[in-house]
């Protein structure tokens, strides 16, 4: 989709050597610095960077809504002939939804939840036209039928809850297309939604650039994504623009050190090949026997049945309600299996109590996705860490010991252990998650979109500290995730899951160059970039 | 720590450790005998036979105010304190046990804390104390029993969230006891909004002991009791009004340093978890 | 809406809780009184009575029979209007209530329809414009009012407009019927100790709508301020607020008895109090059991209001009768 021939048209949005400051005291003087592009109609351009690259500032400066305590220091911005930077509160009122709109990243929470969406549609013209409220409903369907939603008349009479996420972005796109604004600023939209629900919106997209003519440009994380639809790159890096360029130029011929790091940094599609841990007793680690979960009369989890080899890795695929995090779950028994059995080295689970129980939990630990959630605020990591020794049997000094060593292990510093979580990064907590898992000396470890919530060069340590990790301990690893090219990097075999079941079972390989089922082909062919990047 | 410098802490601090300190130390800063009866309805500054001056006047039993309002402090410091330490003990166990545990603990606990909180909260008192009779320790098992639901409903919700927070579930997968994830993983995690309902539970129990003592249900006489000063003086307010502001000024100014205490803190830990 | 069965359902489980609370409620009340026999008849008959007196009496009352078979007919008594004689009064307690619970509705009445608009107006404009001096001020006011018990508000109030200025009467025992008068400081001093922390919920309540993702949707749409908060951000506000204000239904009941008995007035607070001085054990029985009707009552209000201003809580409702009867509004909504 890329291959569009650069149209020669003047730019309809401006940034010339653009600086927006911080307030006093923050962690650098500027949120965004010397900041220049150029945006034409009929381009999708996107803007790369991970977090604190100051992407978000700059969308939130195009639109005249800086946080508090943040202003324009220099430069220029001008959309068409107007000047951006000099405008009134009440100027930017008219100018936001008419001239310049945006597309949100949480497309439920943007809308608001006691209104009917047809509404908040009609809402764009009420502010900013003078169509009759008949003229304006009549708009607002002709919209979402422009949106390719099904049914119009009752999804303009829904409340945001009724709907899914996929739809709620439609609307919201709906909401920023309905004056055909010259610029549509689309700020991370599809982060929050499943992949194939992804595909769909950012086809949308494209289509708004190829038959509306629609100037885009689109904020993410993803390269991915970016390397989809993108006619151009621009590449941010703490508050700087690193490179910008056309979207072969930055993606194939790469001049920054940054940006080759960053695409460096993304998993390819091509399975790996990996290497058998040496010195391993060759047998089932994991074996799980019809394990099923139901709720009342929703059945999140059929039964399931698989094995994992020793020292292997399992990824488990699937999109939201899949029933992977239930199977995560179920495994390390956080929630009790409706039937079925879980074998952790012969030993089930769910059938111990008391003592037996304390002690079989240690073959199986887990970590999670959340690094801001899944560390205790008041306890220094290193208590956190020494904690889990204890209950493995150490005693104390034994314990603190080995959270000292394993702290240092993961690569954090010796000074880490009396600090409280709040001081370390997210990929530094989730460090500290694996050292606390570590520290049970578990057969088997469970990550549960353990590397989900990070940046992509953050993930790709993560996941090579995992690596390392199996290769000494011989660990036997059940990776979740939604990311096919994680799996498609990490793993021996791929299990993918849909509705409660699994649907494919096979060796990485097999899975993703040559996959059986429905299911996977289309999820295959939603991953954004494949065979770009 | 430098959050909790701010003016509202300092002034409610400030108010509120002058009031516990006058009622620890009232026999040495009362001038008189708060139950001897010298000069009946001595206005404010009237010197008192055989020495010394009525500083705020004397009540219509010749008692001298001043003294009975230091001393009026003593009965209100320690049973709220003691009342409302009660109220949590129950209402943070139960709590905490509703919260985790969930399911028919926490339907059976709340629909009992339900039950009780549909009480008005003077007609509970007035309903246990008719029934008990009036004692300090009856009071103080009227104000636990009422305030421990509210508590209970606090820490529940506190609990109810954070148990579904990853950190806990780790606790669990460990095989932590079920007592130790309670008190020492999630209670640590609730002592910021614990500390501020404190306060403003301290603030409510001293408005409504003083409305007991105002309605003679609370000490018997001859005690100094603010509430009660104001009952015993309103029918000559009129005439004597310094029989009832000082007892109202005294109540007001302690509940009032409460407050401030409590609206101080919470937004000193707003400032401290958006800053650092 | 397009579907009430389920919501008319939650309803149904809704009222069913209600009544299991009122009976247990009525079963503490009667534990909490009766349970002591010879305490009810020393009440009953006065401290002098001699012990043959007390037994005959208790004798002849049926207070000798087995405590279930005293609580099944007592709890009758109460739902069939038959409340018991008043030992001080010698009146009927149900005649005796219901003209004093008419009273002390004008006053609760009356307060509310000052209390609710000024608490509202001021804690939508506090949150509206957070961190001006307009919200400090609101704030401060809100903190000072709501430290003052009753009692201490109405002594410095009538110090200024009865004694001072001379304006108001003393006391309000509406001997000429109900005047505006009579019932301005004790309205006043209601309002005062309640409409603090009315604004001070509802400022906080709009702060954190006015900071949500969907009102920052309509900022960048081009919505003028007006159109946020009247269109977008109160809506969505208000929940909390309607729930604080009939959650506020049960301190009122407390402070009216305050109020009441400083200002004279002839009302439910006062019957309470004199019973209570009196030991009128039927009296209090009623006028506690009364107290929580009211309460309950208000409560279902809120939650009906609440769900007809948030459509997501119809859903939650349903969801929550069905996991957990216990569960109100307040609770879902956090």
């Amino acid at each position: 989709m890329s291959s569009q021939p650069p149209i020669p048209e003047p730019p309809i949005l401006s940034v010339k050597s653009l600086s927006v400051a911080l307030p006093v005291g923050a962690d650098r003087p500027f949120a965004i610095h010397d900041i220049s592009l150029d945006l034409r109609p009929a381009e999708i351009l996107c803007i790369v960077g991970e977090s604190g690259s100051g992407k978000s500032i700059l969308s939130s400066t195009l639109m005249g809504a800086l946080p508090r305590g943040l202003s324009i220091h220099s430069g220029g911005l001008t959309l068409g002939d107007i000047d951006l930077t000099a405008q009134s509160e009440g100027a930017w009122r008219t100018i936001r939804g008419r001239r310049v709109a945006m597309i949100p990243q949480e497309p439920m929470a943007a809308l608001n939840p006691s209104a009917k969406v047809g509404r908040q549609i009609e809402e764009v013209f009420a502010i900013h036209g003078d169509l009759t409220p008949k003229a304006r409903r009549a708009e607002a369907l002709r919209l979402i039928q422009e949106m390719h939603l099904p049914d119009p008349e009752r999804i303009a009479a829904s409340y945001p809850h009724q709907l899914s996420g996929g739809q709620c972005q439609r609307i919201c796109i709906a909401m920023a297309l309905a004056l055909k604004p010259d610029v549509l600023i689309a700020d991370e939209p599809t982060t929050a939604l499943d992949v194939t629900s992804q595909a769909q919106v950012l086809k949308l997209i494209c289509e708004l650039r190829d038959v509306h003519r629609q100037a885009v440009l689109f904020i993410t994380h993803d390269l991915g994504v970016v390397a989809d639809i993108a006619d151009r790159i621009a590449v941010m890096e703490k508050g700087s623009l690193v490179e910008v360029g056309t979207a072969d130029e930055i993606l194939k011929r790469p001049t920054q050190p940054y940006t080759k790091a960053l695409i460096a940094a993304v998993p390819s599609f091509e399975p790996k090949l990996r290497a058998p841990v040496p010195n391993t007793k060759p047998g089932h680690c994991l074996e799980v026997e019809g394990l099923a979960k139901t709720y009342g009369r929703t059945r999140a989890l059929k039964p399931a049945n698989l094995t994992v080899e020793r020292a292997t890795t399992l990824a488990v695929v699937g999109e939201s309600g899949s029933g992977k995090s239930t199977l995560a779950r179920l495994l390390v028994r956080l929630i009790e299996p409706s039937d079925g059995a879980a074998l952790v080295n012969g030993h089930d689970l769910a059938r111990l109590r008391g003592t037996a129980l304390r002690q079989a939990r240690r073959r199986i630990q887990m970590i999670f996705q959340d690094p801001f959630g899944s560390l205790n605020p008041r306890r220094s990591v290193g208590a956190t860490v020494a904690r889990a020794a204890e209950l493995a049997g150490c005693t104390r000094q034994e314990a603190q010991a080995r959270a000292k060593a394993l702290l240092e292990r993961v690569g954090l510093s010796a000074t880490a252990y009396a600090r409280r979580p709040a001081a370390f990064s997210g990929g530094q907590r989730q460090r500290v998650g694996i050292a606390r898992a570590l520290a049970m000396r578990p057969d088997v470890l469970i990550a549960d979109e353990s590397v989900s919530a990070l940046d992509v060069s953050v993930q790709a340590q993560v996941l090579n500290l995992l690596r390392e990790l199996q290769l000494e301990l011989g660990l036997t690893i059940v990776f979740i995730t939604h990311d096919l090219r994680v799996a498609a990097q990490i793993s021996d075999r791929v299990a993918v899951m849909r509705s409660g079941e699994i649907v494919e079972l096979a060796d990485t390989a097999s899975v993703i160059l040559n996959p059986q089922h429905a299911y996977t082909r289309a999820l295959i062919a939603a991953a954004p970039g494949r065979g770009a990047i | 720590m430098k959050h909790f410098r701010r003016p509202t802490v300092l002034i409610g601090g400030g108010i509120v450790g002058f009031w516990v300190l006058v009622a620890l130390f009232a026999p040495y800063l009362a001038p008189f005998d708060p139950l001897k009866s010298l000069t009946p309805l001595a206005p404010p500054g009237t010197p008192a036979p055989g020495g010394g001056t009525f500083w705020l006047g004397a009540d219509l039993l010749g008692r001298d105010i001043l003294s009975r309002v230091i001393y009026g402090a003593r009965p209100v410091v320690a049973l709220s304190t003691l009342a409302t330490l009660t109220a949590y003990a129950v209402g943070v166990s139960a709590g905490l046990l509703a919260g985790y545990y969930g399911r028919w603990i926490d339907t059976g606990l709340s629909f009992l804390a339900n039950v009780i909180l549909s009480f008005p909260v003077l007609v509970l008192y007035i309903v246990v104390i008719v029934a008990l009779g009036p004692s300090p320790l009856n009071v103080v098992i009227a104000v636990t029993f009422a305030s421990a639901p509210a508590v209970f409903r606090i820490v529940r919700t506190i609990a109810a969230d954070l148990k579904q927070r990853d950190f806990i579930a780790a606790a669990v997968i460990q095989g932590e006891s079920a007592w130790r994830i309670l008190f020492i993983e999630i209670l640590p995690n609730a002592t910021g909004p614990l500390t501020v309902d404190f306060c403003l539970r301290l603030g409510y129990t001293t408005i409504v002991i003083g409305a007991l003592g105002f309605l003679g249900l609370g000490l018997p006489p001859p005690a100094p009791d603010w509430g009660g000063m104001v009952n015993e003086g309103r029918a000559l307010a009129f005439a004597f009004p310094h029989l009832v502001i000082f007892p109202c000024l005294a109540i007001s100014s302690l509940v009032l340093g409460l407050s401030l205490l409590a609206d101080g803190l919470n937004e000193a830990r707003d400032a401290q978890s958006r800053g650092s | 809406m397009t579907n009430l069965t389920p919501v008319l359902s939650g309803l149904g489980k809704r009222l069913g809780v209600m009544a299991l609370t009122m009976l247990t409620v009525s079963l503490l009340v009667f534990l909490v009184l009766e349970v002591n026999v010879d305490d009810v008849a020393v009440k009953v008959l006065g401290q002098f009575s001699t012990p043959d007196q007390r037994h005959a009496w208790l004798l002849q009352n049926g207070y000798f029979d087995p405590l279930p078979i005293r609580y099944a007919r007592w709890l009758w008594g109460f739902v069939t209007g038959n409340w018991g004689l008043s030992t001080y009064y010698h009146a009927d307690v149900r005649e005796l209530i219901l003209p004093r619970l008419a009273a002390t509705g004008v006053l609760m009445g009356a307060t509310l329809a000052v209390t609710v608009p000024v608490a509202l107006g001021l804690g939508i404009l506090a949150g509206m414009r957070q961190g001006s001096s307009v919200d400090r001020g609101v704030s401060v006011l809100a903190i000072i009012t709501t430290s003052i018990p009753e009692f201490a508000s109405a002594v410095f109030l009538s110090a200024i407009f009865v004694f001072g200025l001379g304006w108001l009467p003393g006391v309000s025992t509406l001997s000429g019927g109900v005047t505006i008068k009579e019932l301005t400081l004790p309205v006043t001093v209601l309002t005062l100790s309640s409409a603090g922390y009315i604004a001070r919920m509802t400022r906080a309540s709009m702060v954190e709508a006015m900071a949500s993702p969907y009102v920052r949707t309509a900022r960048l749409k081009g919505a003028s301020t007006a159109r946020i908060v009247f269109a977008h951000a109160l809506r969505n506000a208000l929940g909390a607020p309607v729930t604080v204000i009939m959650l506020q239904i049960p301190w009122l009941l407390s402070g009216v008895i305050v109020v009441e008995v400083f200002f004279a007035y002839p009302g439910f607070g006062t019957l309470l109090y004199q019973a209570s001085v009196n030991s009128d054990i039927y009296l209090i029985e009623a006028c506690a059991m009364i107290g929580v009707v009211a309460v309950v009552v208000s409560q279902l209000i809120s939650d009906l209001i609440n769900t007809w201003l948030n459509p997501r809580l119809v859903r939650a409702i349903q969801k929550a009768a069905l996991q957990d009867p216990t569960a109100s509004v307040e609770a879902t909504a956090g």
